[in-house]
């Protein structure tokens, strides 16, 4: 297991641009750190408007983009996370790490106040 | 048609009260019934922050005159804010106002109604940031605004020796009225560099590459071209503002509801480490 894992959740709205496996993948080859992703969308269209319950939801099921990354290396991992903040700026709330390494967790807040986060 | 006046200042026979007066009557004159609201004449109370408002259907518990405010709203079709502004920014009541507003950005109660702005101050160079309270306010509440004016004039009641300015308060009144009549939202005012909020403030992004409307959040890359400074602004940032309806309702969905789940499994863990505080310099109660 690695030292850090770190997990990134994007929620509708929240990535600048539309998360892709091939960009990610060309990032993980450029920093030599794992990245994985998985797209949750229980997203429903109503009224030709896409809508989700998410009050009393457990925040890992609602609709959103989780970037998993792991490393044992600091460097590589903070260069990592900030070349993704760079395309898609940082998770938005408080829970946008849930479920990483307190390492992990601490890194990527760490990279987030440096940067800015993209804004 | 209903135009409503919302003072943003104390002074009665003030320059911004004078300058409301002016307006009123320039709605009047299209046709308009008119109201004055002076927000300080009522009770305001800050905002406490306890979020529960946000998922009752009542909404907010704080018992003051913030409902009666928003009656008020929801009655007029267009508002017509006027205010001073003594340090930079608009007064202290707008801000409060903004944060018991919290509860009606997610809802979009006032979505579609018309506002105009006008702000008095003393000294140029000292209003860089007037218009930002009542961008945010109607920002959040989904207005249409059709004018923004700052308004140069000083003492008690002195604008009345000003005639450009009260013809200018009197056209922005009248229009205001027509616009609704009309339902043409067209900005009558100079434009600013933002094209959403028409104000000229720009954030430098930490990256050093991207700048963006602090207020509606909207992002583009800085440009100089013939030694004139512009921003170029991402078009797809535009499309989804900070107060776009989509937008608002992406923040309540994903931003504001599941805060409730990691509220709880992290309650436990809180209790425990928050203990520390309790005690400590604990304020007079």
């Amino acid at each position: 297991m690695s030292k850090y894992i770190v997990h990134l959740r994007y929620y509708p709205g929240d990535p600048l641009e539309e998360i892709r496996q091939a960009d990610l993948d060309r990032i993980a080859e450029d920093h030599g750190v794992e990245i994985a992703f998985e797209k949750i969308d229980r997203r429903e269209m109503v009224d030709g408007k896409l809508r989700e319950e998410t009050l009393d939801r457990p925040l890992e099921e609602i609709s959103q983009d989780i970037i998993t990354l792991q490393s044992d290396d600091e460097q590589s991992l903070r260069r990592t996370i900030a070349a993704i903040y760079d395309r898609y700026r940082s998770p938005r709330t408080p829970y946008g790490f849930w479920g990483s390494s307190p390492e992990g967790a601490r890194l990527a807040k760490a990279v987030t106040d440096e940067t800015g986060g993209g804004w | 048609m209903k135009i409503l006046g919302l003072l943003g200042s104390y002074r009665k026979n003030g320059n911004s009260d004078i300058l409301a007066k002016e307006a009123l009557m320039g709605a009047e004159e299209a046709g308009a019934e008119v109201e004055l609201l002076r927000l300080t004449d009522h009770r305001i109370e800050p905002c406490q922050g306890f979020g529960l408002c946000l998922f009752r259907k009542e909404g907010c518990h704080i018992k003051d005159d913030v409902k009666f405010i928003w009656s008020k709203i929801g009655e007029a079709d267009g508002i017509l804010l006027s205010g001073p502004c003594y340090f930079l920014e608009a007064t202290a009541v707008i801000k409060q106002l903004i944060d018991r507003a919290w509860v009606l950005a997610h809802r979009g109660t006032f979505r579609g109604k018309y506002a105009s702005v006008m702000i008095t101050y003393g000294t140029r160079g000292w209003t860089s940031l007037a218009m930002l309270q009542p961008n945010i306010f109607f920002g959040i509440l989904g207005f249409k605004v059709i004018h923004r004016e700052a308004i140069h004039t000083q003492g008690l009641g002195e604008v009345v020796h000003e005639n450009e300015s009260l013809q200018k308060a009197r056209r922005i009144g009248l229009e205001l009225a027509r616009a609704v009549q009309n339902q043409d939202p067209t900005y009558r005012s100079t434009p600013g560099l933002c094209p959403i909020c028409q104000d000229w403030n720009i954030r430098v992004l930490k990256d050093r590459k991207n700048v963006e409307c602090p207020t509606c959040g909207v992002r583009g890359r800085l440009t100089v071209r013939d030694g004139v400074i512009d921003v170029e602004f991402d078009q797809r940032a535009l499309a989804e503002y900070r107060f776009d309806p989509e937008v608002c309702y992406n923040h309540f969905t994903y931003h504001i509801k599941p805060s409730r789940d990691y509220f709880m499994r992290t309650k436990d863990e809180r209790k425990a480490l928050v203990q520390r505080y309790k005690n400590y310099l604990k304020a007079e109660e």
